[in-house]
């Protein structure tokens, strides 16, 4: 369980990430092949913390339900469906398989 | 600071010329709305009080710290150690706002609520406009469309936690991978995005049982030199 001080230090650190962050990098000073990459760092994480929320359940890799959910909205984008439908479908894979296991 | 700012009222819709969509917009609160309320029913079954619940949503702002706190807690560790890896798998929010913080308020005040709002669907929507104007407006009306649901579905998750039942029941720890993988889908048309996001998914893969919560992401940061590979020419 999350106390009220544990609370306000999880929220103090993870600003301070951000803040850190945000002001680490002066716009005016970044070469073009800098730049590139710069922009590349989200695309990297995001996938990173897709491949761990499809496929790792509290730090051990499991491949269950979800990695199904989630290869179903990869058909749907495929297909080029609407977003919400992605979403929805993912879902419901998810958890008709859960139900089905 | 000119351009820097609005004339007028914050964007409210996809601005004009922005790869942004009214589906993704939606399809975003939905998500967070869902994701927050899911997130809100664990934590008040794991014991924390639900006003502290509601309260850690807005001032934390970040539900992967929220999830891997009460992780480390119920794998035996201490509150530092909780702590600690709280902080680690929010780490990827300050690499984010390093990625994006050039191309949206270089100072003042504005740059200091960017900074307190960078999830990953902004900052990646932000990311994938060419001009730094829209990028500002797009991580704007995103964030409006991302952070209130997910205040608003943490309430609702905390003060009906007892009567939702498992929210793992519905499916809905695939709504954000599913909802992140429509996002940087576009990127991955070229050869140098697929290769990005490849190399940053076996990075963590490989690396979560063996590296603490958060590092794995950290180190995926890495496959982003990967543009800089030379393409191949047919």
């Amino acid at each position: 369980m999350i106390t009220w001080v544990t609370m306000l230090v999880l929220a103090a650190g993870v600003f301070g990430q951000r803040l850190a962050g945000m002001v680490a990098v002066q716009p005016d000073a970044l070469p073009d092949r800098w730049r590139a990459a710069l922009d590349a760092i989200p695309l990297a994480i995001i996938a990173a913390v897709i491949a761990l929320q499809t496929l790792s359940t509290a730090g051990s890799l499991t491949v269950d339900a979800r990695a199904i959910g989630v290869a179903a909205a990869g058909v749907c984008l495929w297909l080029r469906l609407p977003l919400a439908i992605v979403v929805v479908v993912a879902a419901a894979t998810t958890a008709l398989v859960r139900l089905a296991a | 600071m000119k351009g820097m700012a609005w004339p007028g009222r914050l964007p409210l819709a996809p601005p004009a010329g922005s790869q942004l969509t009214w589906g993704e917009l939606l399809t975003i609160a939905a998500t967070y709305f869902s994701v927050g309320a899911a997130a809100a029913v664990v934590l008040v079954n794991g014991g924390t009080d639900r006003w502290i619940v509601i309260a850690s949503a807005v001032l934390i702002n970040a539900v992967t710290t929220q999830l891997a706190y009460l992780a480390a807690i119920d794998a035996g560790g201490s509150s530092w150690v909780a702590i600690v890896s709280g902080w680690l798998v929010a780490t990827r929010f300050g690499l984010l706002a390093l990625a994006v913080g050039p191309r949206l308020w270089p100072r003042g005040w504005r740059r200091a609520v960017a900074a307190f709002n960078v999830f990953d669907p902004n900052a990646a929507i932000a990311a994938r406009e060419e001009d730094d104007d829209t990028a500002r407006r797009v991580f704007t009306v995103t964030t409006l469309f991302l952070v209130p649901p997910w205040f608003v579905g943490s309430a609702v998750g905390a003060l009906l936690a007892d009567r939702l039942g498992d929210p793992q029941l519905l499916g809905l720890d695939a709504v954000l991978p599913a909802l992140l993988l429509a996002i940087i889908w576009p990127r991955l048309a070229t050869a140098a995005g697929r290769r990005v996001a490849l190399g940053a998914a076996l990075i963590a893969a490989a690396l979560v049982q063996v590296a603490p919560g958060g590092v794995p992401v950290i180190a995926a940061v890495a496959a982003a030199g990967l543009v800089w590979l030379p393409e191949r020419r047919p």
